[in-house]
């Protein structure tokens, strides 16, 4: 479902002064921003609670106890147990985990790809019909195709998810990397770059790439997001994790056959999706806000 | 115009071949060997040989996409390994859901989406827009699937409402009506916040325009101003975009139709998918892909024909 990213694909930064002179500038705005800051706040929070979840989950999300079945939340049982009797907590901590490595590793693999492939596309004007042309195609079809596709072939699992939401993070980053790129390599350093023999290899990853850093930043916390839902929906509908591994759109999927008696155990891992899925919008769209100048009205 | 078409169609069929081949590649992977399982259990090597080389298992990979090629031409899609029905017929009954289903989001969703844009737009920076924007922001970061547990669990479960399993057969009937209510708010549902968001951007683009201070000077009521000349402008690439989003509605389709049972090709395709049913996930598949396909054609014709810029070149 990236397509549907909040920002309209469209949206390339404007010309704009070198970076070197915008920086600065970008986190006293940002931190202007409350929304962005409580976004960003609670995004490190939940990534701290992922990252420790071993060391700081009360139960092993693991271990089943059929006397606790569907019990409500208790001074015990923070978030209740699910209906194998599982420390809900501890499976959101471990789920949390999950699902978001699985976003991070698709995205940054996903954006890599990406942006090399609109490196190479903005640098070397003979490749840029070629790649671009596979960058829309992929760029057309839903996202949730791939998922389906490379489901069928691999398998359902973690893995065949992962590789789906690489997929289907590479063409946007490669659009929206070029398009930075383009602009920066109008700018006068890249000349001079060239005139005193530089490779090529070296003008674009030592001198192009960090300059449209911050903009393909912008557009990986956003595509970011999008990652996490559709892996979610991906998981929810079966293709994703397979039982018992704690991942949110599983345990969401799983809570479903108890919706009628115990909604928590669906609630509690979808809520925990919508807000850092919300996060990432929120803190992409200040940002972007912050980036692109046509954009703030 | 019809280069812009014919140059549409010409690009397509590259991506066509590509889907092809996927689909193709979906059947290599199939563990067993087909010509042993048609055979059965009793045939001899010989006859299982015969087999393979009346199939064309024993051509050279690309010669057996060329026989697959032209029998999907021939509209041949293999048979369900679990059913043992022709592909083509299982899929033929899924369509119809399906498209009955995403007309039935868009037809509510959209309008509702364009009302709100506008009035974020014409209340640029005050709360109403704020409230407008946070909610199509909240929107689009919803998992599709939530909206539709608590949907189940309150409308359709304590409220008994409506019902939320399966479909309750032609929509012209009072239990074919029922049954769409809920995935139909579930599917349109997360469609709004975009609509909204993109109707918002294309408005406040045309509202800066030459023509809307014209309107303006010449003393037209704002409600025209925004409505009669603004909105009517903001709208071409609000309904391209819309077009352009089938591929979204698509994918939350598939959740929608899991969750509520909905009898369409998504939940076909899943359903193939978890069974290892790769005859049916491989048509199921292919259909997906090329409606899509064939829907962002007709998107692009029609913004070619809805632009005048474009249909005059």
């Amino acid at each position: 479902m990236t397509e549907l990213s909040a920002t309209p694909a469209a949206v390339l930064p404007a010309e704009t002064a070198p970076d070197r002179y915008r920086r600065p500038s970008i986190w006293r705005k940002l931190r202007r921003d409350r929304a962005a800051m409580l976004a960003s706040g609670f995004l490190t929070i939940v990534i701290a609670l992922g990252l420790l979840a071993p060391w700081i989950a009360p139960y092993d999300p693991y271990d089943n106890n059929l006397r606790n079945m569907l019990k409500p939340p208790s001074e015990a049982f923070w978030l209740g147990n699910d209906g194998q009797g599982r420390d809900l907590l501890s499976r959101l901590l471990y789920g949390v985990r999950t699902t978001l490595s699985m976003g991070l590793i698709a995205v940054g693999l996903g954006g890599s790809i990406g942006a090399v492939l609109g490196l190479l596309a903005a640098y070397f004007r003979h490749l840029e019909g070629p790649i671009m042309r596979v960058v829309d195609v992929l760029l057309s079809f839903p996202s949730i195709l791939f998922g389906l596709a490379i489901a069928a072939v691999l398998g359902a699992g973690t893995f065949s998810i992962t590789v789906a939401l690489t997929v289907a993070a590479v063409p946007s980053i490669a659009r929206i990397t070029r398009g930075a790129a383009l602009v920066v390599m109008q700018q006068e350093y890249i000349a001079a770059c060239r005139a005193i023999g530089m490779s090529d290899l070296r003008i674009m990853f030592r001198h192009l790439l960090p300059n449209c850093a911050s903009t393909i930043f912008v557009y990986l916390t956003l595509q970011l997001g999008q990652t996490i839902l559709l892996g979610a929906a991906l998981s929810f509908i079966g293709l994703g994790a397979q039982p018992p591994t704690a991942e949110l759109g599983t345990m969401a999927a799983d809570g479903r056959n108890y919706l009628f008696f115990a909604p928590h155990v669906s609630t509690i891992p979808s809520v925990a999706i919508f807000m850092i899925v919300l996060a990432f919008n929120v803190l992409g769209d200040a940002l972007r806000d912050v980036l692109d100048p046509r954009l703030r009205q | 115009m019809l280069q812009h078409i014919a140059h549409r169609l010409l690009i397509s069929v590259p991506v066509l071949i590509g889907v092809l081949l996927v689909g193709f590649l979906m059947l290599q992977v199939v563990p067993t060997d087909p010509a042993t399982v048609m055979a059965g259990p009793t045939a001899s090597y010989a006859e299982i040989e015969a087999i393979r080389q009346s199939m064309g298992l024993n051509e050279p990979i690309i010669v057996q996409f060329g026989i697959y090629l032209s029998r999907v031409l021939q509209g041949d899609l293999g048979r369900s390994m679990i059913s043992n029905t022709a592909v083509v017929n299982e899929l033929a009954n899924t369509v119809g859901p399906t498209i009955e289903l995403m007309l039935a989001s868009l037809i509510w969703a959209v309008p509702l989406g364009v009302v709100l844009g506008t009035l974020a737009a014409v209340r640029r920076g005050r709360l109403s827009d704020r409230l407008i924007m946070a909610v199509s922001v909240a929107g689009v970061s919803m998992p599709i699937f939530w909206f539709g547990l608590v949907l189940i669990q309150y409308v359709g479960f304590h409220w008994q409402m409506f019902p939320f399993q399966g479909r309750g057969g032609p929509l012209w009937t009072v239990a074919g009506l029922n049954h769409i209510v809920l995935p139909a708010i579930t599917l349109g549902g997360v469609f709004i916040g975009p609509v909204a968001r993109m109707t918002r951007t294309s408005l406040l683009e045309v509202l800066g325009s030459d023509f809307v201070r014209t309107a303006r000077a010449k003393g037209v009521s704002e409600y025209r101003v925004v409505v009669g000349h603004a909105l009517r402008n903001s709208l071409i690439p609000v309904v391209t975009l819309i077009g352009l989003q089938i591929g979204f509605l698509l994918g939350g389709a598939v959740v929608t139709e899991t969750l509520f049972a909905w009898p369409g090709v998504g939940r076909l395709a899943v359903g193939a998918i978890t069974s290892a049913d790769y005859a049916l996930a491989q048509g199921a598949i292919l259909v997906l892909a090329l409606s899509f396909l064939m829907v962002n054609l007709v998107v692009d014709v029609l913004y070619a024909f809805l632009d005048p810029r474009v249909r005059a070149r």
